[in-house]
């Protein structure tokens, strides 16, 4: 038996479901927790158990911390998993774990807390030997030292707030003169948006790529290199479509990549699953971003490509075990790509949707994986994030991984709140993400709303649904008087309308 | 049967009528025909139109309709012929009634940009309403004068609910 044999899920929605599925498949007992509009959520109805936590605001319920833990200690969990967002990289949260004897199945609080410090993380990464994107080394103080900076390193550059984060607080200069107003605006912004006027320079880089690593480390130090994921097609920072591998990388570069997330992880000691996050310039430089001390969303790409479940290896690791594959990480195999499916509408500026699921089909055959959240008749709540699905697949190469997802893409029902399936599959159709030609600037290059104006053929298809609509209306009005003429009860014209459906 | 229907900004004179299991329809001096059966799961039909395999599903929406197919939702207006009559009498007078801006989705108002008495443009945000962890600025389609603020900051709003009306500006005073 499972020397974790109950685990608390402290997450929803589809990442929940993924990973009850690792415990139920491991044999042990999954314990989901839920607010109250999350009562017929699918993990609570997936879980061998669920508990109630409190209303539907996150900090009343998912992220009220004595409520979570009285309620894991309560129900004698032995560990809890924190999934992604929530809790995921809350030191306090970690450390009140431990002290209530229950195992967070993630790194140390110490861990948690050196890399969730971005000018700590930073540190880290330049005493490892990894680099990170050239700037000033603290804060700058004049007009004047912004300038000295870029006579050793030439323009472009950028200017961010210290306190900064969520793409807020950034400028890009790109000269003396637009530094002369560029220093005022960004310290005036930093001031209102963060109460903080630090800012500090850093090179700015071109069309960057985002590129990661996936690391598992184990509780005797050792740390596996699980292949890179790019994530570069985002919009407002958000992740939208994710593969492994890189298509930018050859064998050199991945190897030099690997081995400076390695030494990054090392260097705090590093145990369970975490992803070393980085930017790829256009001559495949790449610099140290940040860690995420976590499960990431786009973690099934790894999987489809390596064959691991690493829910399952972060369990392991958890119970002090070695990683299930020792010294000798596999090989990856083929390529996968994940489109983040999301309730929002993209003819409206992406603004986000809720609402019940009417219909939904998921698509199937070769290669196919859905992680999802939801199901017919379910309704999206309006407190939580909008991702509905991940559809994730795999293909012995880029293209084949490519074209699969158009189809499977084309394959997916899903009717209710608005989404994204139509825009993903616009992207994966795109001749400049055919040819990986990617970078955080793609939808700004290429998005416009227009694209999914429907052609003739569809726009003939809506017409003819609207008269077949109408038919439908008309008949269903001479039904009734039909009835009423005949004197038929009203319980019998019901049964009538509800067979005509 | 006949129907006016607007589709991507176009209005359309449709007249139709089935046989059997066959729709034929003419707009716009095009004639189309499709096999049709409906299917057993809401209004949601499969159309044969020249062998190409269509599945739509359609839905009553607050302008209209909607049509579903191949993961993109086509909105559709559909006027009969006695309401097509009726809009032209009005229109003039809906012109002239100014704006309401209503959530979209539901949300938490979390910012306020106007007051009553402010002179606004079109395009300009007025409102912001959060969802989903997103902040969504809603704007105005035209110029305007607000008369009314009907929601205050932090109140939870439904799809739909009006949060803001305008007049339309007269005389030259914007």
């Amino acid at each position: 038996m499972p020397r974790l044999q109950r685990v608390l899920i402290a997450n929803r929605g589809e990442i929940a479901v993924r990973i009850l599925r690792t415990l139920r498949e491991t044999g042990r007992t999954s314990i989901a927790i839920f607010s109250e509009p999350d009562r017929t959520a699918l993990h609570v109805l997936m879980a061998d158990e669920a508990y109630p936590v409190g209303p539907g605001p996150s900090h009343e319920s998912y992220l009220n911390m004595e409520r979570v833990l009285e309620t894991a200690k309560r129900v004698r969990a032995d560990a809890i998993h924190p999934g992604y967002g929530f809790f995921a990289e809350n030191e306090a949260f970690a450390r009140a774990c431990a002290q209530a004897g229950i195992v967070f199945i993630g790194p140390s609080p110490e861990t948690i807390a050196a890399l969730g410090d971005k000018l700590a993380a930073r540190k880290a990464a330049l005493a490892a030997g990894v680099p990170v994107v050239p700037g000033s080394p603290g804060p700058v103080d004049s007009r004047e030292d912004v300038k000295r900076f870029a006579k050793e390193m030439g323009y472009p550059l950028m200017l961010k707030a210290a306190a900064g984060g969520g793409g807020k607080g950034m400028r890009v200069v790109r000269s003396d003169a637009e530094l002369a107003t560029a220093w005022d605006l960004t310290r005036g912004e930093a001031r209102a948006a963060f109460g903080d006027e630090r800012v500090f320079v850093e090179r700015f880089i071109e069309r960057p790529r985002h590129v990661e690593a996936q690391i598992l480390g184990d509780a005797t130090g050792r740390v596996a290199f699980l292949g890179e994921r790019e994530c570069s097609v985002q919009r407002r920072h958000q992740k939208l479509l994710e593969e492994t591998p890189c298509p930018a990388f050859d064998d050199a570069t991945r190897r030099a990549f690997g081995e400076a997330a390695g030494r990054v992880a090392k260097q705090v000691g590093y145990r369970s699953a975490g992803t070393v996050e980085f930017i790829l310039d256009e001559q495949r430089r790449f610099y140290f971003l940040e860690v995420n001390t976590r499960l990431q969303v786009e973690h099934p790409v790894t999987e489809m490509v390596t064959g691991l479940d690493l829910v399952a290896e972060q369990l392991r690791v958890a119970e002090g075990d070695e990683l299930s594959f020792g010294d000798a990480p596999p090989e990856p195999r083929g390529w996968s790509m994940e489109a983040r499916i999301i309730a929002e509408d993209p003819a409206r500026n992406f603004l986000p949707s809720v609402g019940v699921i009417e219909r939904v089909r998921f698509p199937q055959g070769p290669g196919v994986r859905n992680d999802s959240g939801i199901y017919r008749g379910y309704e999206v709540p309006v407190f939580y994030d909008s991702l509905l699905s991940k559809l994730v697949v795999w293909g012995g190469d880029r293209e084949q991984a490519r074209r699969r997802l158009a189809r499977a893409l084309d394959e997916f029902v899903l009717e209710g709140p608005h989404h994204n399936l139509a825009f993903q599959a616009w992207l994966a159709l795109h001749p400049e993400f055919a040819a990986g030609n990617l970078s955080t600037q793609f939808l700004e290059e290429h998005w416009r709303p227009d694209a999914l104006k429907p052609g003739p053929e569809a726009t003939n298809a809506a017409l003819l649904a609207a008269a077949l609509h109408e038919r439908s209306e008309r008949q269903r009005v001479q039904i009734g008087r039909r009835e009423d003429a005949r004197g038929a009860s009203a319980w019998k014209w019901m049964n009538r309308q509800r067979g005509g459906r | 049967m006949k129907l006016w229907v607007t589709l991507e900004g176009r209005e359309a004179e449709v007249t139709f009528r089935t046989e059997g299991d066959r729709l034929i329809l003419e707009a716009d001096g095009r004639h189309i025909e499709a096999d049709f059966v409906r299917l057993p799961d809401g209004e949601v039909y499969s159309l044969l139109i020249d062998g190409r395999s269509h599945v739509v599903r359609v839905s009553p929406s607050a302008e209209g309709l909607e049509v579903g197919l191949r993961g993109s939702v086509i909105p559709v207006e559909v006027k009969h012929p006695l309401e097509k009559m009726l809009q032209a009498a009005s229109g003039a007078r809906a012109a002239a009634c100014g704006e309401t801006v209503s959530a979209p989705m539901p949300g938490v108002v979390v910012a306020l940009r106007v007051a009553v008495g402010n002179h606004v443009q079109a395009g300009q945000a007025v409102v912001v309403v959060e969802a989903m962890k997103m902040q969504n600025e809603l704007s105005v389609a035209h110029d305007g004068v607000v008369t009314e603020v009907l929601v205050a900051e932090r109140a939870a709003v439904s799809a739909g609910q009006a949060l803001i009306r305008l007049a339309p500006v007269t005389g030259g005073s914007a």
